[in-house]
């Protein structure tokens, strides 16, 4: 499944700027994940735990924050949230909406000792 | 202590998709990347793709499977120049893999390269192949209500191929919902409704291939 690609990632990203630091472990790891990411957290928590075995980050905490969908009206500007991915303009109606958030997907950052 | 990280997730992925995609543009590709699920009708399509533009706009194709190379046979007999991409258990294609191929297809001799991902509907939408455009299949048998329930691949596609049509009047399949589902989720998506059995939207498909070589390219014949 592609957790196991996306938390190998992660375990990499989280290591890698550990050590930068001289960092010995890893405690805590902060991702940010839009909702389009369509993640599935348990089974992205799971391959997570799996991946850092024997790396410094054995052990860690990985936090998801999901982020909503965010939608801006390409007619009159108004952003809002887009909930059931309905792209409606929730003040216009118009369905000429360009999408703001909902598709990042990173390590914001990470708690180290 | 608190690091600042700010890296994402599928950087590694991206850089890779772009060299490929710098590798396409100095070869004359437009590079399509072909998603569905399993038993849509990509392959079948891909023979169809490659009969109707024979003589005109040359094509090749990256086939993503699990196990097995039978996609890749079935359209070498149409003389289509193609590489197999066995994934092993991988759900989805990556831009390593794809760039694993290059060297395996003269890109020289094609002006059209369709990417088949791996058949699934969840997976291959998060990740860049180095491609033009995202193209979604779906076929009428599998149920209208899939753009809701699979919204990414649907929100990253340029364009829907609707299936099957043939099959339509056998199936609770409501053809307008569909579109309507597919389009709450991406208002932009261009939708043609497609047969491979009755070769009905054939001619649409193809249209649109050209339509959209000449606004990468700026002409509608090979240089």
């Amino acid at each position: 499944m592609h957790e196991m690609a996306i938390a190998r990632n992660i375990v990499n990203i989280a290591v890698a700027a550990a050590e930068k630091e001289g960092a010995r472990k890893i405690t805590r790891v902060n991702v940010v994940a839009g909702e389009l990411r369509g993640i599935v957290p348990a089974q992205l928590v799971f391959n997570f735990g799996l991946m850092a075995e024997n790396t410094i980050a054995s052990g860690a905490y990985l936090n998801l924050e999901i982020t909503p969908v965010v939608g801006r009206c390409r007619k009159c500007q108004e952003q809002f949230v887009v909930k059931d991915y309905r792209y409606l303009c929730t003040k216009c109606r118009s369905e000429d909406i360009e999408t703001v958030s909902g598709t990042e997907f990173r390590v914001k950052d990470i708690e180290v000792e | 202590m608190k690091i600042n990280v700010m890296t994402d997730i599928l950087e590694a992925n991206d850089r890779i998709a772009a060299v490929n995609s710098d590798v396409f543009n100095k070869n004359r590709n437009l590079v399509f990347n072909l998603m569905s699920s399993p038993g849509a009708g990509k392959t079948t399509l891909l023979e169809k793709t490659g009969e109707a533009l024979k003589g005109k706009l040359r094509l090749g194709v990256i086939a993503g499977d699990i196990e097995t190379s039978r996609d890749a046979e079935r359209l070498e007999k149409h003389k289509l120049p193609v590489v197999q991409l066995t994934t092993g258990s991988a759900c989805h294609l990556d831009a390593n893999m794809v760039a694993s191929a290059l060297p395996h297809i003269d890109l020289k001799k094609i002006d059209i390269l369709i990417i088949e991902n791996v058949g699934n509907l969840v997976c291959p939408a998060e990740f860049k192949l180095g491609e033009d455009y995202k193209i979604m299949m779906l076929s009428v048998t599998e149920g209208d209500e899939k753009p809701l329930k699979y919204p990414l691949m649907f929100h990253e596609s340029s364009l829907l191929l609707i299936n099957k049509i043939d099959l339509l009047k056998y199936t609770n399949f409501n053809l307008k919902e569909a579109k309507a589902n597919a389009r709450q989720v991406h208002p932009d998506l261009d939708i043609i409704d497609i047969s491979c059995v009755t070769d009905e939207g054939i001619a649409d498909w193809i249209s649109w291939l050209n339509q959209h070589y000449q606004k990468k390219f700026g002409t509608k014949t090979r240089a």
